[in-house]
This record gives C-alpha cells, sequence and structure tokens, in this order.
C-alpha cells in the first residue's frame, strides 16, 4: 500500500481521505483519485494535478461517504445516544434507592451552588447601577502608626470644596454627613399644618452635587438644583408617598424634630434606591451655609464628612491619588502647628490621602472604616468554597456509589464487551448515564431552590430571586448540569469500562475491591468537611451563649426604651417622669440617649487630667450626658464615691466615671476628688465624685472604653425601667401616659435586651449560615454513606446468614458490619479536629471577650457526627442482623 | 413520481454506466460523461450517487482484479440491474408520453418544430 515513491509523499489531504472515509469504500474510490491524478499529472503536470486531487478529496467530504461514528455498522451517533438513554433509564428504575441518593444529593449540591451564584453575582453588581460609576470615587484617609495602617473615611469639612478648586482632574465633589451628633440618623418629620410625627431613621446631610454626582433619578423636583437651597430636603419616593400620600411634595414644608425656627422646604423627590447601593439613605438634608459650630466649614481639625468625587474620563485615578498628599503640607500642617500638637510634622507624615472607586467600596475595601453596610470579598469567596464543597460532596457520592455498584455493572461491562462493544463506546454510555442523573437533578434543584429562597433570602440578607426571565439562566444551568454530570461520571465510566471481559465473565473480579481505598478516601473528606463546619457551628454557638449569659455590668432585662420624649415638650418632661413613675409597672424612668448598646448615641474625645493638657498621655474615651437617675434604670454599679445628687449644687461640674477610665488616666488608686478636662468642652474641668464598674456598652468584640458621665438634658431617649413581668401590661399603661401628654405623636418604644441582641446580629447570622451548611454537609455525607452500607449489607447477605444460622448475636453481627465504616470516620475526625482549631481560632480572636476555644466542644462536636454517622450505618445492618437467615440463603 | 423518482444526475449516471458496459468504474464514469456531455463531474458527488444508484437497488458493483496501476487499488465496477433497467425504460416511456403529449401548435411555439 505504499505508492509514496511513484506519486511523492502521500500528500495530507489523502491521508485525511483515508481518515474519513468509510472503510467500505475507501480502496475503489482511493483508486480513481490516483487515477484522475496521474491523467492530470501527465497532462497538465504535477501541480495543477495535486491541486485537482486536492479539491477532489475535499468534494469527497461530505454525509455520504464519511465514515460512520461507531464502527463499520449504520448506527448513526444519534442512534447511539438514544439506545444509551434508554440503557441508562432502565438502570435508573432498577436500583431505585441508589437513584434517589444519588439524585437527591445531586439536587442538593446544585441548589445551594445556585443559590451562592445568584448571591455572588448580587454581591459583584453592588453600585453598577449607577451611570458612570466608573468614574466615582470615595475620599479616603490612612494614617500610618506603629506599622499599623488604618483608613478612614471622615474627611475635613472644606476637603470636597479644596480638592474640587486645587484639581482641574476633578469634575465635582460632595460631602455627605451621617454623623448622630449632628442630626443624621433617626428624627421625626411632619408637615408644618400637621402635628403628627413620622418617627423615622435613614436622615443624612448632603451637598446639592451628591446628587449629581450619584446621578439619583428624580421623580419630582430638578437634579441640578433640589438641595441647592439652605433648609432643602430630599425625600426617597416611599417617604414622600408616606408623609405626602398621592402629592407632588415640592416646595412643602416640613419640621424635623420639632424645630419650627427651621422650617425645611422639600426641593426633590428622588427614586427609592437600589438594594444594592452603598450610599443609602432616605431623607437628605442640604448642608447649604450650614456650620454646625463656628468655624467648623474651614477647620481641617474635623472630620465628620464622607467624600465623593466624579473625576473627569480621562484622568488616571492612580496619578491623581498621588498629587493628593500635597494637600498636606498647604492645608494639614498650619492646622496642627496652629492646635499647638507636640509632633505637627511628623503626624503629618503618617497620614495619607487615597480614592476608593465606587465600585470597590462594597466588597474590596473591609480595611475601610466607614459608615457603609458593606460586604468583604471573603466572605464572598467562603461562601463561594462552600458552595463549591457541598457540589463536592454530592459528586464524591455518584461516583461512590457508581463504584460500590460496580459489581452488578461488571457483567454487563463484559458482555458488552465480548459481543465488540469499545470502551470509547461503554464510557460514552456511563457518561450519557451521569448526565442523564444530573440533568433530572438540575430539575428537581430549581425546585428545591425555589422553595429554599427564602430561607437564603433571610440567611444573607438579600432580596434575591430567580431570573427566570433572563436570558442566560436556564442554559447556562443546563450546561453546567450536563458538565458536572461529566465530572462526576468520569471517574466510574473509566473505572467500569476498564473490566477485562475474560475476568469478569469467568467471575474472578474481586466485587469493588480495586476502589475500595479511592471509596474510603472520599468518605473520609466528606466526613472532615461536616465534622470542621459542626465543630464551627459548636464554636460560635458556644461565643453566643457567652456573649449573652455574661455579665455584662447593667440591667438590660426589662428596660423599655422609649423614642422621642421631646415630643412631650421639653418643659413637660418632668411631669412626664413624674407620670410615669407614679405608675406601679414602673421602678424608675431616665432620659439620656446614650444607651449602653452600640447604635445609640456616641462621641470621642480626649480626656486628661487638670493641668497636664498637650503634654502627658491622655485618655480616649466617651463623654456622656445622664440624668440622675441613670445608674438606677440601669442598675449599673457604683465601687466608689458617689453617684449624682440633686441636692448637691456643684454636681453640675462633678462626673462619674468607669473603671477603665480611671485605670486610663492613672488615678485609680484614688480617683474621687480628681479634676478632669478634655479637649472639645471649653475646657471646663470636671470633679471626678464616683467610680462605676465597668460595664459593656460596645460589642464583645471591642474593649470596654473609658467612659466619664455629666449631668445635663437630653431628651432624644428615654429608659424605663419596668417593676413587673406583665410586659403587655405595662406597655399599655405608659402608652396611655404617652397619648395623654403627647397626643398624635408616634409612641416608639423597643426593648433594651433586644438591641442588645441585634448588636449581635452578624454573629447569630454567621451561626445559622454554618448550621444551614454544616446540616447540608452531614445529610449529604450520611445519604452517601447509607448508600454505601445498603451496598455493604447487600454483598455479604449471605455471610450475616450463615453466621445467625451457627449463633451469632446481634450485636455481633452490628459490630462485623459497622467496623468497616468506623476507621474512615474516626480519621476523618483527626484531621478535622486541626483544621477547625485553626479557623476558630481566627474567628474567636475577633472578640475581646471570650472563653477562647473549648475543648470539649471539639469533643461533643466529633462525638455528635461520629454517632450521626453511626446510627447512619448501624440502621442497614441492624436491618441485617434482625432478617431471617433462611431469606438470604433460600437461593443456594 | 412516485418514491422511484430517479433523478437527473441519477437517469445519466446509470445510462453512463450501461454504456459502458461492464467497464463502468469512477474514472471511466466521470471521462464518459465529461466528453460525451461536456459536463464536468467531482469524485465526490458521483460517489455519492452511485452510493444512493446501489442502495435503492438501481446499480450493483463488484471489485475488480488488483492491478499494478493506480497504486494498487482495486476498480468497483457497477452494471445496471434489472430493476435498475426497468427504471430507465419507465423513466424513458414516460418523457416520450410528454413529448407525444404536445400539440403541434405548442411545438411551433416553442420553436421546436
Amino acid at each position: 500500500m505504499n505508492n509514496s515513491t511513484k506519486y511523492g509523499k502521500t500528500p495530507l489531504l489523502l491521508r485525511f481521505f483515508r481518515w474519513f472515509c468509510d472503510p467500505n469504500i475507501v480502496e475503489d474510490i482511493e483508486g480513481d483519485l490516483l487515477e484522475r491524478f496521474e491523467i492530470s499529472a501527465a497532462k497538465e503536470g504535477k501541480s495543477i494535478a495535486r491541486k485537482r486531487l486536492n479539491k477532489d478529496v475535499i468534494q469527497l467530504f461530505r454525509p455520504g461517504i464519511i465514515r460512520s461514528m461507531t464502527g463499520t455498522r449504520k448506527l448513526n451517533s444519534l442512534g447511539m445516544i438514544k439506545n444509551n438513554i434508554t440503557v441508562a433509564k432502565r438502570q435508573l428504575l432498577r436500583s431505585k434507592m441508589y437513584s434517589t441518593i444519588k439524585i437527591g444529593g445531586f439536587a442538593i449540591g446544585i441548589a445551594v451552588c445556585l443559590l451562592i451564584t445568584l448571591f455572588i453575582k448580587e454581591e459583584l453588581d453592588y453600585n453598577k447601577h449607577i451611570p458612570g460609576y466608573e468614574n466615582i470615587f470615595m475620599a479616603v484617609k490612612e494614617y500610618h502608626e506603629e506599622g499599623e495602617v488604618e483608613k478612614y473615611t471622615w474627611m475635613a469639612p472644606p476637603y470636597a470644596k479644596t480638592l474640587l478648586a486645587d484639581y482641574p482632574e476633578v469634575e465635582k465633589a460632595g460631602r455627605i454627613l451621617f454623623n448622630e451628633g449632628f442630626g443624621a440618623g433617626t428624627a421625626n418629620i411632619r408637615k408644618a399644618n400637621d402635628p403628627t410625627n413620622y418617627y423615622d431613621k435613614g436622615f443624612a446631610f448632603a451637598d446639592q452635587s451628591i446628587l449629581e454626582i450619584f446621578n439619583y433619578p428624580m421623580v419630582y423636583g430638578d437634579r441640578n438644583s433640589a438641595l441647592s437651597e439652605p433648609n432643602s430636603i430630599v425625600l426617597t419616593r416611599t417617604k414622600a408617598e408616606m408623609i405626602f400620600p398621592g402629592q407632588n411634595p415640592v416646595g412643602e414644608i416640613v419640621y424635623i424634630d420639632e424645630n419650627s425656627e427651621n422650617p425645611m422646604t422639600v426641593g426633590g423627590v428622588i427614586e427609592d434606591l437600589p438594594e444594592n447601593s452603598t450610599v443609602k439613605f432616605d431623607y437628605l438634608r442640604s448642608l447649604a451655609e450650614v456650620e454646625f459650630w463656628q468655624g467648623e466649614q474651614t477647620s481641617w481639625g474635623s472630620n465628620n464628612y464622607q467624600v465623593f468625587v466624579t473625576l473627569k474620563t480621562e484622568t488616571n485615578p492612580a496619578e491623581f491619588q498621588g498629587k493628593l498628599d500635597q494637600l498636606k503640607s498647604k492645608y494639614l500642617l498650619p492646622t496642627y502647628q496652629q492646635l499647638g500638637f507636640a509632633n505637627s510634622e511628623g503626624l503629618v507624615e503618617t497620614i495619607h490621602f487615597l480614592m476608593v472607586s465606587l465600585a470597590d467600596i462594597h466588597l474590596n475595601s473591609a480595611d475601610v472604616v466607614d459608615p457603609f453596610q458593606k460586604s468583604d470579598i471573603k466572605v464572598v469567596m467562603v461562601f463561594a468554597i462552600i458552595a463549591a464543597f457541598i457540589l463536592c460532596l454530592a459528586c464524591i457520592n455518584f461516583i461512590n456509589l457508581s463504584t460500590a455498584k460496580s459489581a452488578n455493572r461488571a457483567k454487563e461491562v463484559g458482555l458488552r464487551k465480548t459481543i465488540g462493544s469499545s470502551r470509547g463506546g461503554l464510557i460514552t454510555q456511563f457518561l450519557t448515564e451521569s448526565t442523564l442523573y444530573s440533568l433530572l437533578s438540575f430539575i428537581l434543584a430549581l425546585v428545591l431552590s425555589y422553595l429554599l429562597l427564602p430561607y437564603f433570602n433571610e440567611l444573607a440578607q438579600k432580596s434575591i430571586s430567580l431570573p427566570w426571565n433572563e436570558l442566560w439562566f436556564i442554559p447556562s444551568l443546563t450546561v453546567a448540569s450536563v458538565l458536572i454530570g461529566v465530572v462526576a461520571g468520569l471517574y466510574p465510566a473509566f473505572y467500569l469500562s476498564g473490566f477485562k471481559p475474560s475476568t469478569v465473565l469467568k467471575g474472578e473480579l474481586s466485587i469493588g475491591s480495586k476502589s475500595g481505598r479511592l471509596r474510603n478516601t472520599l468518605v473520609i473528606l466528606q466526613f472532615t468537611a461536616s465534622v470542621v463546619l459542626v465543630i464551627g457551628t459548636f464554636v460560635v454557638y458556644e461565643q453566643i451563649s457567652y456573649i449573652m449569659n455574661r455579665d455584662i455590668g447593667f440591667d438590660k432585662e426589662q428596660v423599655l426604651i422609649i423614642e422621642s420624649p421631646y415630643l412631650v415638650g421639653d418643659d413637660k418632661i418632668e411631669t412626664f417622669r413624674a407620670e410615669l413613675n407614679k405608675l406601679p409597672q414602673v421602678n424608675s424612668t431616665s432620659f439620656s440617649g446614650y444607651l449602653p448598646v452600640s447604635g445609640s448615641t456616641r462621641n470621642g474625645n480626649v480626656w486628661w487630667l487638670e493641668g497636664r493638657t498637650k503634654s502627658d498621655t491622655p485618655a480616649d474615651g466617651q463623654n456622656w450626658t445622664v440624668d440622675h437617675h441613670y445608674m438606677e434604670t440601669y442598675a449599673i454599679e457604683l465601687i466608689e464615691g458617689r453617684n449624682f445628687s440633686k441636692e448637691i449644687k456643684s454636681d453640675s461640674a462633678a462626673m462619674v466615671i468607669n473603671e477603665s477610665m480611671a485605670k486610663a488616666l492613672n488615678i485609680a488608686d484614688d480617683p474621687i476628688g480628681k479634676k478632669i478636662t478634655n479637649t472639645n468642652d471649653n475646657s471646663q474641668t470636671y470633679k471626678v465624685i464616683g467610680v462605676v464598674k465597668d460595664f459593656h456598652f460596645s460589642p464583645m468584640t471591642e474593649a470596654i472604653e473609658p467612659l466619664a458621665m455629666k449631668l445635663g438634658t437630653m431628651y432624644s431617649t428615654g429608659s424605663v425601667k419596668l417593676a413587673t413581668d406583665q410586659i403587655q401590661g405595662a406597655i399599655d399603661r405608659i402608652r396611655g401616659v404617652w397619648e395623654e401628654m403627647a397626643p398624635n405623636q408616634p409612641f416608639v418604644y423597643a426593648f433594651l435586651d433586644q438591641r442588645f441582641e441585634r448588636m449581635y446580629a452578624e454573629v447569630i447570622r454567621i451561626e445559622k449560615i454554618l448550621m444551614a451548611f454544616s446540616l447540608l454537609a452531614i445529610l449529604i455525607a450520611c445519604l452517601g454513606l447509607f448508600g454505601l452500607s445498603v451496598f455493604l449489607v447487600e454483598q455479604r447477605t449471605r455471610e450475616v446468614s450463615v453466621r445467625l444460622v451457627l449463633g451469632a448475636k446481634v450485636g455481633q453481627i452490628i459490630r462485623l458490619l459497622s467496623f468497616n465504616f468506623m476507621k474512615p470516620i474516626l480519621i476523618s475526625i483527626l484531621i478535622a479536629i486541626p483544621i477547625a482549631w485553626y479557623v476558630m481560632k481566627d474567628w474567636i480572636n475577633n472578640f475581646v471577650y471570650s472563653d477562647g476555644l473549648n475543648v470539649t466542644v471539639f469533643v461533643v462536636a466529633s462525638g455528635a457526627t461520629f454517632l450521626i454517622a453511626l446510627i447512619t450505618i448501624s440502621f442497614q445492618s441492624l436491618k441485617a442482623a434482625l432478617s431471617s437467615p433462611i431469606k438470604g440463603l433460600r437461593n443456594e | 413520481m412516485g418514491k422511484n423518482h430517479l433523478g437527473e444526475f441519477e437517469e445519466v449516471v446509470m445510462l453512463t454506466v450501461a454504456i459502458l458496459h461492464g467497464e463502468a468504474y469512477g474514472v471511466a464514469i466521470i471521462e464518459e460523461m465529461e466528453s460525451r456531455l461536456k459536463r464536468s463531474v467531482s469524485i465526490g458527488s458521483l460517489q455519492v450517487v452511485l452510493k444512493r444508484l446501489e442502495e435503492k437497488g438501481y446499480l450493483k458493483s463488484e471489485m475488480g482484479e488488483a492491478t499494478s496501476v493506480r497504486g494498487g487499488k482495486r476498480k468497483r465496477f457497477f452494471t445496471v440491474t434489472n430493476v435498475g433497467k426497468d427504471m430507465l425504460r419507465t423513466s424513458k416511456e414516460q418523457r416520450m408520453q410528454l413529448w407525444n403529449a404536445l400539440p403541434d401548435v405548442a411545438l411551433e411555439f416553442a420553436g421546436l418544430k
């Protein structure tokens, strides 16, 4: 057949022809080709002849001539697939339990993956709905201190203005202010001509340019001027509808916090902000001509504003950012020197100005401290990893059950091979089978995720829906599930198709033993993951109960918080207190906005011992305004000195401090009578009259801060200590007093312990997520284990029957059958413990106050997992041990 | 025009095979068609038609003796089967019937007379 000498080297296309041509007709056609080539070569020369030959071959590449895909018979590939599907269907129906386990596990895996993919997509899409988001940046200030880098977003009042004036790259710059101390946060709002207030949150101050930078779609009013007038306010659509139902409110007057001296004019209404926006608010008050204290607007020494800028399109952000440090010598240094800081140059050196892009704020700026609700790319990664893990667990079940069942398939494979099946054909068949499984699971997964979506949304605190009508959804899911089917089926396909017919048909194949080690490894993998998750759940649970049961230094039970007591009128507030205290259900009432839970008013002050200003290390701490009844209402323990007294006039310049403050000021030995002062308070000095025991007024992820309390009036929040368990009755009575004294005003109340729990909402959320995932992991792992144990028991039915006949006890049989499975599970516990230890140590270190990692938690968690696994296994073993041996031996 | 309908190219191929009378194999058929009909035919299209005709049972083929030319490849010789001959005859009769049915006016009109 070697004709390359006569016709030159066999042309590539001729070889191609031999490859694709139906073997039945290859010979004579090739002869024709060569004959034509010869004739043509003699007539027109070799090169033309070769071209003609190539042309002929290309024209031969057509359906009637190309060899069929499956050997020489005339089955086209479609027929083969049809046949494969039939076989797979039969297989699926024949062992229903295995199919259920495989499909169920797969469906759970795919559903979890699907939900998490939607979650990740939503996270990645944050802020991308804002037109031109690529050019919007948030200003950040970086402090380098003793090797640590801290990033803050609170900027000086003139920062935005200065950027716009000094840098031609800046197109727009604006400020937004969320600080509650300035009147942002929660407030009461009402129409000028209607005394009824709406108590609401989401108030912020902003420059007019903020509306332009974020390009908010307007419902009413003009985006380019809605906030430009002093005392104007912009509402979102929902809030406008709430206060001015069915009406265009532009030009209407509202009062905020009963402040009728400063009527606010509605300048515009914007559409509600999409869920996935970082910068969120419901009411924007104009910053035009606002100055919170004298000289505030020009001061580089105070930092309260979030600054956003739009850069011109052609600007390179990195280059622009590099120029920002010029501001330091121009503005910061003079200010610091003026304030008299000891080492102004050194201080300025530690500061850098940065810009973070809007696209990065949500996921990639976890290290930046700002007032926004953010997520972290790490969280997204953890979610993705867990999703992949759950899917892997499901695939492992598939692999394990397929290889375990190999005995049943071995004969089939042997027979098919004997009658001429190729290995490739068998592989295709097994892959068709696994793809069919995964497609079925995909349908089930869609149903599952539809059912699970509400719970998932609650867990992830999202409002995700299944995007049925988006074009990519169904096709990409189908492709994904086919891919998963192929991946999961690959190993079993190669394993099963590799049987030698001679061995199998002679019955010499030791059943499933070759794959036994792999199966054990995979079981170990599954249970390691499960045990790690279970331990994690237990550790988080332990920490939560530690937090909830720790002595926090005050009494959080039965304290009712009333919002905005000033609505009864400042002059009537003492009457209000007296009326409340008259109720038998009330022990004590205090008015102060500083509550011992996060989310209430806070401030930052620098405290000094008298006479040592600007020279010694000061104490950073809180400066709270409280009334005479504060300590009593919260049952805060006084450990030295005395509480404020109404009889002593000089108490207006007295302070009660906490232990941490005493320690920070180095006066813990003899604090009473010491004079202290802070930088903000007009240099007034206060005499320390008492020290209270440290109490937790911040979450336990933070150390207790130094705190000083002085007397004053502050009617933003009232705290009522109840004297009874009859909570509802008490609330009704208090509401009665309120309605009498503040008719038509909203009675907004909450319980302190609810607020306290909200402080740990994130931790509780983590616990729930971990719990859900570990339950899923265990469920899938046990499903697999269950399938394997059914198989193993089936394999040994005869042996068990013989043993029973010979008088073996039920316990012995169970031990015999279960022992094989215990080893891999014990091993996985041994592997899981150090992993869990490593991961959870990091997490628990977040908490300043914790018990640390508790060994018993590890023991209990592993024990629980082991027990669950054991129950799963023994279920089948028990069934076997209790079954009548006659059944097992009947066919012998 | 039942399912036994012959395509034009199929008919031409069958006729050529019949003309070659026992000497009909790929290249020979092509050359015969090229020289008689001045029509260039590719091996690909010919082979497909031959195969199809064979499936329909109008042609049968057998491999010839190995020769030293053509790179030692054997030729596949085609002959028209009896069914094929019937088909050709039917086909011709149908044409003749149509021709005979043409009235003189129409022939004149078409410039065929």
